[in-house]
């Protein structure tokens, strides 16, 4: 590969910058993500920032098991992000559904609405492992 | 003209989606149409297919940051409807981790109002002094957030010499802390400017929305279910309730600060006062009650919260309802939000006011506007609303 | 007041419209009422036992009629429960004494189909906008699934 498109790459892994949406979850998650950025889990050092809009995010974060309303907003956001891109669903509800079987207002999990590239387990997410999983997916946007 | 564009995720420290609509003639908000049915899951049909006993883990994730009093109301209402008594050791510890529980949503809700107004030293302080009672829910119950503490029949854990005196150091620690953040919050000008005679709701329109928890608390209204219907061991603990009578943003702060304050006196009489004894009953797994119905009522953090219950003796229940404290204090938001003679709403005044309720159904929205007298409307993102209000508010200075 | 004082007054007052009237265990009174009586009496348990406070409104499929219980309550809790006919499942609605259970009877409309005649504003609150007309999830005859996935 080329100089520029290594640096670019390298570039995108060390900074990597986050868009959060909550689809419908109990807010347990949604608190253990935002307790990552607070200085005792500190996911800042590794070049995140959290942002307010689609167009200016790499990784998209999502919590919870996806309302049917929330749906077509859910993709409306996935369709404005620039590629790359790539999915976090944090939290059991968002990877299988958590306890909510038989809750007739919501999808079984996010990979059967939009396509995901990692899944945190846990009810709620560690803050821990939401710090080491946006590490790996920043090793792996470096290698390619 | 107006339209709706939904919802995005454009706040990450506001969870929970949904939409208002407003209608403003130039600075001011004349109306306000509120949907809240983005987080609905349909969790009450989905309690008629589980057992008793399951049920308690969906009950807790209804709302993660209450999910301490959604399990107490729970375990309680099954409980009543069994006709048991649950140990004396076992009220005092639910006691102990509600009020932990209690502790730990207040100053959360205190960093993120902080967060708001623009404060943002004062939201990094807060949260973490958060840390150090999840350190302590930890040590109790093993986890930091949804903690699964109840179960019915009692608790699921005891408590021993190391984890109380760990509970008292944190009780300290917190003590001091709080009485900083009261000092802080009376006397920083900027917080007094942006939160008194803001947000105003009068008594008799409290009582008439019947609007629950601290905003009622917060209008002069002297009624907390741990006073007026005890439970657990609220009968046997002293506490004060805690009310002020100035009816805007400021006087909520300061009742939830005062209720941290006294959640502490409790834990410590509790630790200083705890029964010995069994800390849970033996009740089998399946569990079939007699047919009956039954109501059970818990002051949640955020206000009342109501769970009912009708059985018709077999394994699982024939319908559960639960009424959340939000929901109770949405009609009292909008009466809250809107213009009249005398009051006036800013745009810019539209962030603090939605979080002085402590919304658990909060405003991860996109928020709509239409200007009524220039006939035209445009839509913003929360953040883009919290921006505004802070530099309206710097631009006054 | 407790709650022999406020089981006391209504059957002084109502005398036979009630039904039944029962204390399982203290501050809770269950009254059931019929349909017709159903607004004077909590009516007269807001206002002239000033009991406050309507603090929720619970719609229920039962096996052969529908029921609409109003808990109202300060100290006491008293839930009065007002049984109406599947074929007719209307009730008067509270709206006009008391305002702040609007939100409530939108919500047992949408989930149960119950229609609260009276109230300026019955729309759809909390199923999502292209729910089907005339499925309420909450009956009996509703069997929970998920929705189809897209991938």
């Amino acid at each position: 590969m080329g100089f520029t498109a290594r640096l670019i790459r390298w570039a995108r892994g060390r900074s990597p910058w986050i868009l959060f949406i909550n689809t419908g979850a109990c807010n347990a998650c949604d608190i253990e993500v935002v307790a990552a950025l607070t200085p005792r889990f500190d996911l800042e050092r590794f070049g995140v920032l959290l942002k307010g809009s689609p167009r200016h995010a790499d990784i998209l974060v999502v919590t919870g098991p996806v309302t049917r309303q929330v749906r077509d907003r859910l993709i409306r956001i996935y369709n404005q992000m620039p590629d790359p891109k790539f999915v976090v669903a944090a939290g059991t509800c968002a990877t299988s559904g958590g306890v909510f079987w038989k809750c007739y207002n919501v999808y079984e999990s996010l990979d059967k609405v939009i396509p995901v590239d990692a899944y945190i387990s846990g009810c709620p997410v560690k803050p821990e492992a939401v710090v080491q999983a946006v590490n790996i997916l920043a090793q792996k946007i470096m290698k390619g | 003209m107006s339209f709706y564009i939904p919802i995005g995720p454009q706040h990450p420290v506001h969870p929970e989606p949904l939409l208002m609509k407003f209608k403003v003639e130039g600075e001011q908000v004349v109306d306000v149409e509120i949907n809240v049915s983005y987080t609905h899951r349909g969790i009450e049909k989905g309690f008629e297919y589980r057992d008793y006993l399951k049920g308690i883990y969906l009950a807790e994730r209804i709302c993660g940051i209450c999910n301490a009093a959604h399990t107490v109301c729970y375990t309680q209402n099954i409980e009543q409807l069994l006709g048991k008594e649950i140990p004396p050791r076992a009220k005092y510890l639910r006691l102990i981790v509600e009020e932990l529980s209690r502790i730990h949503s207040h100053l959360l809700w205190l960093g993120l109002a902080a967060h708001q107004i623009g404060f943002e030293t004062l939201f990094m302080y807060v949260w973490r002094d958060r840390e150090r009672v999840l350190d302590v829910i930890e040590a109790i119950t093993g986890n930091r957030v949804v903690t699964s503490y109840n179960t019915i029949g009692g608790v699921r854990r005891d408590i021993n010499p190391q984890i109380e005196h760990k509970i008292r150091k944190a009780m300290d620690y917190l003590e001091k802390r709080t009485k900083y953040f009261k000092k802080v919050i009376m006397e920083e000008p900027t917080v007094l400017m942006r939160t008194q005679n803001v947000g105003i709701l009068k008594p008799r329109e409290a009582i008439e929305l019947f609007a629950v928890g601290p905003v009622l608390r917060a209008s002069g209204i002297k009624h907390d279910v741990r006073a007026d219907d005890p439970y657990i061991a609220h009968d046997e603990v002293p506490f004060n309730v805690a009310t002020y009578d100035t009816c805007d943003v400021y006087a909520r702060i300061l009742v939830r600060i005062d209720e941290v304050l006294e959640c502490i006196n409790m834990i410590r009489y509790s630790l200083d006062h705890l029964p010995s004894g069994p800390y849970r009953l033996k009740l089998p797994i399946i569990i079939r009650p007699p047919p009956g119905e039954s109501v059970s009522r818990v002051e949640a953090p955020r206000g009342e919260l109501l769970h009912y219950v009708m059985s018709d003796g077999t394994e699982k229940p024939y319908r559960y309802k639960v009424r959340t404290p939000t929901l109770a204090n949405i009609p009292a938001t909008a009466r809250m939000l809107t213009s009249r003679k005398n009051y006036v709403v800013y745009i810019a005044d539209i962030p603090i006011i939605f979080g002085s309720i402590d919304p658990c159904l909060c405003c991860t929205g996109r928020v709509a506007f239409v200007d009524i007298e220039k006939g035209r409307s445009w839509v913003w993102s929360y953040s883009q609303l919290i921006k505004y209000s802070r530099e309206r508010f710097e631009r006054h200075d | 007041m407790n709650e022999k004082e406020i089981a006391e007054a209504l059957k002084k007052k109502f005398g036979d419209k009630i039904i039944k009237c029962e204390i399982p265990m203290r501050r809770r009174v269950f009254v059931e009422v019929r349909r017709e009586d159903y607004k004077e009496v909590v009516r007269f348990l807001l206002k002239d036992l000033d009991l406050k406070f309507v603090e929720a409104i619970t719609a229920l499929d039962g096996k052969d009629h529908f029921e609409v219980i109003a808990h109202v309550g300060y100290s006491v809790s008293v839930s009065v429960k007002a049984k109406i006919p599947r074929e007719d499942p209307s009730i008067d609605s509270l709206y006009d004494i008391a305002p702040g259970v609007d939100l409530y009877e939108r919500e047992a409309h949408d989930l149960v189909g119950i229609v609260f005649k009276g109230h300026p504003n019955l729309k759809r609150f909390i199923l999502p906008e292209n729910w089907p007309e005339g499925v309420y999830p909450l009956r009996k005859d509703y069997e929970a699934k998920h929705p189809e996935p897209l991938r």
